[in-house]
């Protein structure tokens, strides 16, 4: 079995002319929190759909959990959890009922145990019977988090998870993410551009600018190697202005 | 219990908790319920009819309604079968696949380990029982009203007629679904969804037989009589080529034969291909489509 939670070769992606993603050589190791970080439209939710099979490449391989996005995209969908960044639901059912679909959706063979696992593990216990349609932008992120997990999933994808959040959600949503990693052994990959909250979740983290990747590193050794910037953002944006377009 | 399975138990509670879906059911019910009945009126106001023509002695002939076979009375049922079942059929195939557009669900469960034709066949497979169960329920409740008309439970024979005619009911209906799920599934907002294949339906029901026929609009409301058909003529070049597309006559031609209908003739087979041509050909589209198409976006 491969280390790598994840691995990317040469992956590419066009809309028409549009080149979305170039070349994109990533390598995630199992367990880490990875953030890839970038401005809007750089190609971040382009290389998450890759990853979950959603979209397929234009060139390039991707493994996720040593499968092949395209060849075992099958035995990629059984490893990996998504939340997109806008979590929706089927509102006219109860949280616990769409819980039920997606876990058989994903074969689990016990659903309400592994439901209430995942309810306990996002600290929503007690939610299960409520209509989705009540539900907060908070509440509604947490749920998410509770469908992406609730099949064990080695690794779990996160697009722009605090997005839209208040500060006691955003601080919730780490606490969960941290806690998903460290007590269940998941790998996390999440889209963000909130670099503070990168600095307070994240392992690791690579940055892409206009679909290429133009760093990867350990964000303590990231923040090592630029002592003269303040914080992660400002190494974010002299990493980013140092790029040629 | 299998994703297929799921997603087949999900679409039936789904629809279930859907309102426009259960208006239309109730109302196909009801008109069901009501069609021996209003055959049952219909008689007896031309029977009165009759019987004061014959008492003045205007007439000597017997009373074509003397003796009708209880399946006469099922034959409204087909006209509420071509009208109101199939725009309800629409109505639930197209909130079906706006269901999950509507929600924004698709990329969760297209993240799962169901292909999109293994998860579109499922949703179409657990309309189809929905409305497997709703036709039960209409033969059902036709029977019972017959009987009550009649004052006697129909023959053996009749009832496997009238079962024979909702089975034929299924599958034309479930064609109707596939329309409208593909709409669903394509179209780029809700009311573009409902209205492409209510003209669709129209087109196959009304528009395609008259130009076969140079009938007039009204007599295609007819429940199983078939509309005139000239041997001769542009009409004759139209009716070749327009004949087999208009699903609608061929399933009232199917009907006409099953409930005997004197006026009647030829055999089912040609009808029954022709319901079961399209209805492969929607199923087929319904399944084909891509993980793409499934994704875009809804402008509502």
């Amino acid at each position: 079995m491969t280390d790598m939670a994840i691995e990317t070769s040469a992956l590419a992606k066009t809309y028409g002319s549009k080149q979305a993603l170039e070349a994109l050589s990533l390598e995630v190791p199992r367990g880490e929190i990875f953030g890839l970080l970038g401005h809007n439209g750089a190609g971040k939710t382009t290389t998450v759909n890759i990853l979950t099979t959603l979209l397929p490449a234009s060139s390039g391989t991707a493994r996720i959990a040593g499968h092949d996005v395209t060849t075992g995209a099958d035995r990629v969908r059984r490893s990996i959890g998504y939340l997109p960044e806008n979590v929706h639901f089927y509102d006219n059912l109860t949280l616990t009922e769409n819980l039920t679909f997606f876990a058989r959706l994903s074969g689990v063979p016990d659903p309400a145990a592994r439901i209430a696992a995942a309810l306990e593990a996002v600290d929503f216990t007690g939610h299960g019977q409520e209509k989705m349609s009540t539900f907060s932008k908070g509440m509604r992120q947490r749920a998410g988090i509770a469908q992406a997990i609730l099949h064990e999933p080695a690794v779990l994808f996160l697009d722009e998870p605090t997005s839209g959040l208040d500060p006691q959600g955003v601080a919730k949503l780490r606490e969960i993410i941290i806690s998903l990693n460290q007590s269940l052994g998941m790998t996390v990959f999440m889209n963000t551009h909130l670099l503070a909250e990168v600095t307070k979740t994240c392992t690791s983290i690579g940055i892409l600018s206009s679909g290429r990747l133009i760093y990867q590193n350990s964000v303590a050794a990231t923040l090592g190697a630029f002592p003269d910037q303040a914080s992660l953002e400002d190494i974010y944006l002299h990493i980013e202005a140092g790029t040629p377009s | 219990m299998s994703p297929w399975a799921a997603t087949v138990g999900h679409e039936l509670r789904s629809a279930g908790r859907e309102r426009l879906p259960q208006l239309l059911l109730m109302i196909f019910i009801g008109m069901s319920a009501a069609s021996a009945f209003i055959g049952s009126a219909a008689k007896a106001t031309v029977t009165e009819v009759y019987n004061s023509a014959a008492g003045q002695g205007l007439t000597n002939a017997a009373n074509p309604f003397g003796n009708v076979p209880p399946l006469y009375y099922a034959r409204n049922t087909v006209i509420y079968i071509l009208l109101i079942g199939a725009l309800l059929a629409i109505v639930i195939g197209v909130q079906s696949a706006m269901r999950d557009r509507r929600a924004r669900t698709i990329d969760l469960v297209l993240t799962r380990c169901l292909s999109p034709a293994g998860y579109l066949g499922a949703k179409m497979t657990g309309i189809g029982l929905g409305l497997l169960a709703v036709l039960g329920a209409s033969a059902l409740i036709s029977v019972l009203c017959i009987s009550a008309v009649t004052g006697s439970i129909p023959a053996p024979d009749q009832l496997l007629r009238l079962l024979a005619l909702f089975g034929v009911a299924w599958l034309f209906l479930l064609f109707f679904v596939a329309l409208g799920t593909l709409s669903g599934l394509h179209a780029s907002s809700y009311t573009t969804a409902l209205l492409v294949p209510i003209v669709i339906w129209s087109v196959i029901i009304f528009v395609l037989p008259l130009l076969g026929t140079a009938a007039h609009p009204v007599s295609l409301l007819n429940p199983v009589t078939p509309p005139a058909a000239p041997q001769t003529g542009i009409f004759a070049l139209t009716r070749s080529l327009t004949g087999p597309l208009s699903l609608g006559e061929q399933f009232k031609h199917v009907a006409a034969i099953l409930l005997k209908d004197p006026q009647a003739t030829g055999t089912m087979t040609g009808g029954i291909t022709v319901i079961l041509v399209f209805l492969a050909a929607g199923i087929s589209a319904v399944v084909l489509t891509g993980r793409t198409s499934m994704r875009k976006e809804l402008h509502d």
